[in-house]
């Protein structure tokens, strides 16, 4: 039933009808709403961010964690009170910030052959899905494997945090043009797949505030700001703003044709040269 | 769901701010006499390791336990993580744990 390498959430529960696709955004909810596409999705948790998780209303049965509507989880941890039963399978996942309890149902023999290759303290990685049963919140296991590789426990928690930063960014609209230096040891998170979206489609750029400009953005308007000489009508080069902020020259281009459009900036003597408006 | 009893990760750093509390590190075994094991941090320092069972030399191996001073741990879950494992990225998920990620594991 699962191959375990490409799995879809989203055909494994269409007959749940709790889908996220039901989901509406909320009227009240702040600049940069989380797309519908994106409550979808399996997100790496630590069980101390599951106890932390509200639920996101009353008739849904989804959960929010950082801002984003969440409905299918992965954990790795160690296994305890494996309980086997003829229909399902029930323990405890502990994985160092707090213990869940989680249930596998058992109906086809792939699911007892899994279950049965996982004991108690070991290490396992789980996919499931988040339930709340009498105000104690649960995992709906559908996946459980063992750990055989252990750089997979670093690589988890290490998802979890890059998971949170990248909801973060997305829900309060922040952009970094510089990672801090605690989140400098992962690799920056980009909004990759933002970089073609209109920058009007975030509400709060309709009125001129730098919190709706994107990365690259910010630096060239800054660098402009920075070192624009009111005698020089020339203006600076593109290769100059493409050396010295150390980004490719399609990434200046399109940045100054976004800042161009909304009026922030000018070319002058020719395509290659700008100033700030 | 019961977050009461956290293993916090740490380094031989990271050690000594949770003397009396529940951690867990990764080391590499060097050398074990009885129930001591000498053993090496992620972040290269030595630390001892009280209770742990003869493992195989130069394993890694995942301690759970209660941290007795600034370079010893009293282990009571052990686990063998093998003869490989990427120590600088567990080195640097101990850092952000604590730092700037705490909320999401203590």
């Amino acid at each position: 039933m699962f191959s375990g390498s490409q799995f879809d959430a989203t055909t494994a529960f269409s007959g749940g009808g709790f889908m996220a696709s039901q989901s509406t955004n909320l009227s009240d909810s702040s600049p940069a709403p989380a797309k519908s596409r994106e409550t979808q999705g399996l997100i790496p948790v630590t069980v101390k961010q599951i106890s932390e998780a509200s639920h996101s209303g009353d008739e849904k049965s989804n959960f929010v964690i950082n801002g984003i509507d969440v409905n299918n989880v992965t954990l790795v941890g160690m296994m305890f009170e494996k309980t086997e039963r003829t229909t399902d399978v029930n323990f405890v996942l502990d994985d160092g910030t707090g213990r869940i309890k989680c249930r596998r149902w058992v109906n086809e023999s792939f699911d007892t052959k899994e279950m049965e290759e996982v004991q108690d303290g070991m290490y396992v990685r789980v996919y499931g899905h988040l339930k709340s049963f009498q105000g104690v919140k649960q995992l709906v296991a559908f996946s459980v494997r063992p750990v055989t590789n252990f750089d997979e426990i670093s690589f988890h928690f290490i998802d979890c945090i890059h998971n949170h930063l990248h909801s973060k960014i997305k829900v309060e609209g922040i952009t970094h043009a510089n990672p801090s230096s605690g989140s400098s040891l992962i690799a920056p998170v980009k909004n990759a797949s933002n970089g073609s979206q209109e920058p009007s489609s975030n509400p709060g750029y309709a009125q001129y505030s730098v919190d709706g400009l994107k990365d690259c953005d910010k630096l060239v308007i800054d660098y402009l700001q920075q070192h624009s000489d009111m005698s020089d009508e020339r203006g600076i080069h593109v290769d100059e703003l493409s050396r010295e902020l150390k980004l490719p020259m399609d990434k200046i281009m399109l940045a100054l044709k976004t800042l161009g459009d909304d009026g922030l900036v000018y070319s002058t003597i020719d395509d290659y040269h700008y100033k700030q408006a | 769901m019961d977050t009461s009893n956290p293993a916090v990760f740490v380094n031989a750093e990271l050690l000594p701010n949770f003397i009396g509390k529940k951690v867990r590190t990764v080391v590499k075994v060097n050398q074990c006499d009885g129930g001591v094991t000498a053993a090496k941090s992620t972040d290269d320092k030595d630390l001892t390791v009280n209770g742990l069972p003869q493992v195989p030399l130069l394993n890694y191996v995942e301690v759970i336990g209660i941290a007795e001073s600034n370079h010893s741990i009293n282990a009571e879950i052990w686990t063998d993580f093998g003869t490989t494992f990427d120590t600088n990225s567990y080195n640097q998920l101990c850092q952000l744990a604590n730092g700037e990620f705490r909320s999401l594991f203590l």
